[in-house]
């Protein structure tokens, strides 16, 4: 590829390097970047941009697995919203995130800022809140299934340590959806904790110190200093957890199948039923749609609290 | 826990309040049994007898190794759990091919367009494969020429209940460029200069000279990519029809799926053998691995 190289590159400042002569050498460099591009396009061109396009276009017909299909419009749009399955998983898929989100990253941060200090144990105290992060949601669900078994439960073994009565756990419509929160948020500490940790550890010391001497508590320290450099942390955190918990499915699947009743059904569970089970594609293509406004109405909220808690 | 007269490490700076510490240390403690106990749990029921299960109880009065291989004989578990390692190792392998290229190429190589071309895949990084599924599925069932598949990928099952199926399409996630990209970013220009000097062509000094600096951040994307694998289930669960092909979650799910007639002991069983290599693969790789993520500026 390189091949004129009278003049070893002066510039080494830039990625591009460029004098004069360079023409040969740069061209060779373009050509093996689109080389090197070119499966990375190719892949996500055909496994993730076509089929963003084509759940849209499927979410205006009626298509069934079938070779034909007819344009119905927004039919679909209007059906969902007088379908009370679709209208019981928007709920809870909603409110899962709503209290899923925002206690998981405060007790993350929390944890992260214990695991910042210098203390002994790091490696181990790291590992035990991440196991559950790299452990398979169906295994995890596995074990949380039997945890909650009313009878010999681990859950109402413990109750009973204290007196509290049994509980019945994922069999009981009000108390299915918060079981399963409570193992979301276990689930997913690992992966906030480790991200929280590595931005607690770029907050610059110089500030800190300098905070301390003009006299800042620890509280004062926090608020002014820590705070606002781990910002675009808190924005990562943010979007992944509201992404991540919109997916929530592996949980519900293994755990409730969406019942009792539909106290537990949410948005994905519901989209692979309709598409895979009642076969109506155009239909699921439609309800993913929403699904897709509802996080981008999401990011946009965070987006705004994020600028207000800058703007400060 | 009964780390008393721990002596403050932090010598520069005031020492703490030793209550304080030690509140810390218990809060921290009572956190960490908390995440644990769930598995402890899980491997005490895999050692008892289903009598034993009826009520509850915490030791098993004797440890039934049996149960083990009693679970191994209810359901092929050797056989997903050869699926799921075959599924981990070809996306890892797929994954470190498509995303190291495409990294580096974003990183160190003139490209009009380079910056359009990051955002591009930052903004693909977003999207959840929840919301392609199912045209993901009507594509890969209608690869050409597979499956009994004609040109056009019209009249057989494509890639549905194949290698091909499980391992491509999840491989090489946006993430993992945009990773790798971090990675060769800061690796410093002189070097492929030098090389460009000494006659090595671009393709020589992407493999041969800066790939091997990022050694730290492929651990981390193999790490990244065999977890997601191995805990992969929605996917597996759409396109496979056999027994055959379907990876250990897959399995254990089927296992668990009647919750009347579950046998506790051979299911947590199951779940012990289908979990223990992740967490070793974690704890081994573990300090690479945070590394990893610390250096890589999730900051953008």
């Amino acid at each position: 590829m390189s091949t004129t190289l009278e003049r070893p590159a002066a510039a080494s400042t830039g990625k591009i390097a460029p004098a004069k002569g360079d023409r040969t050498l740069i061209r060779g460099q373009v050509r093996a970047g689109w080389t090197l591009l070119t499966p990375a396009l190719l892949h996500s061109g055909i496994f993730i941009v076509v089929p963003v396009i084509a759940v849209l276009v499927l979410s205006l017909t009626d298509y069934s697995f079938g070779d034909s299909f007819e344009w119905v419009g927004f039919t679909n749009y209007t059906d969902l919203f007088r379908d009370p399955n679709f209208l019981a998983s928007l709920w809870h898929t909603v409110l899962y995130a709503i209290v899923v989100i925002p206690i998981s990253m405060a007790i993350s941060l929390a944890v992260a800022i214990g695991l910042n200090q210098k203390i002994r144990g790091l490696g181990f105290f790291r590992t035990a809140f991440y196991i559950p992060t790299v452990t398979a949601t169906v295994a995890v669900a596995t074990i949380w299934l039997w945890i909650y078994n009313p009878g010999s439960g681990l859950a109402n073994g413990f109750l009973s340590l204290f007196g509290f009565a049994p509980n019945r756990w994922l069999a009981d419509p009000g108390t299915a959806l918060p079981s399963l929160m409570v193992v979301g948020i276990w689930q997913g500490l690992g992966t906030k904790i480790i991200i929280y940790l590595a931005a607690l550890q770029g907050v610059s010391r110089d500030l800190l110190e300098s905070a301390q001497l003009d006299g800042a508590g620890r509280w004062q320290k926090f608020v002014n200093v820590t705070w606002p450099a781990i910002g675009p942390v808190q924005f990562f955190v943010l979007i992944t957890s509201i992404v991540g918990t919109f997916q929530v499915f592996d949980l519900v699947y293994v755990m409730t199948q969406g019942g009792p009743g539909s106290s537990t059904r949410v948005l994905v569970m519901d989209i692979y039923q309709n598409a895979f089970q009642n076969l109506k594609l155009g239909y699921a293509s439609a309800e993913t749609v929403i699904m897709m406004i509802v996080i981008a109405i999401f990011i946009a909220a965070g987006r705004l609290l994020q600028k207000a808690d800058t703007n400060d | 826990m009964t780390s008393v007269s721990l002596p403050a490490a932090g010598a520069a700076k005031p020492p703490m309040l030793r209550g304080g510490r030690i509140l810390l240390y218990v809060v921290l403690a009572a956190g960490a049994i908390l995440m644990i106990t769930p598995f402890v749990w899980m491997l005490l029921t895999a050692f008892k007898s289903n009598a034993e299960i009826a009520k509850f109880s915490w030791l098993p009065t004797e440890l039934r190794w049996r149960n083990f291989v009693e679970a191994m004989q209810t359901a092929p578990f050797l056989r997903y759990f050869r699926n799921s390692l075959f599924i981990a190792v070809g996306e890892t392998l797929f994954t470190l091919a498509v995303c190291t290229t495409a990294g580096y190429a974003l990183a160190k190589l003139p490209l009009r367009g380079g910056k359009a071309l990051l955002n591009y895949f930052i903004v693909l990084l977003t999207v959840p494969f929840q919301i392609i599924l199912v045209p993901l599925f009507l594509i890969v069932k209608s690869v050409p020429l597979f499956g009994g598949n004609n040109i056009v990928g019209q009249g057989g099952i494509g890639w549905l209940n194949s290698w091909w199926g499980l391992i491509i399409p999840l491989g090489a996630a946006p993430l993992f460029t945009f990773l790798a990209r971090q990675f060769y970013v800061s690796l410093p220009d002189q070097l492929a200069q030098a090389a460009r000097v000494d006659g090595l062509g671009e393709f020589g000094i992407f493999w041969r000279i800066m790939t091997p600096l990022i050694k730290p951040a492929l651990i981390t994307i193999a790490v990244f990519q065999i977890e997601a694998a191995w805990n992969g289930f929605l996917w597996p669960l759409m396109i496979t029809t056999s027994d055959e092909m379907r990876p250990l979650q897959l399995g254990l799910a089927i296992f668990s799926q009647n919750p009347a007639e579950i046998q506790w002991p051979y299911l947590m069983a199951g779940t012990a053998l289908a979990t223990l290599p992740m967490i070793v693969l974690f704890v081994f790789a573990q300090k690479r691995f945070v590394e990893g993520m610390a250096n890589v500026g999730i900051k953008g």
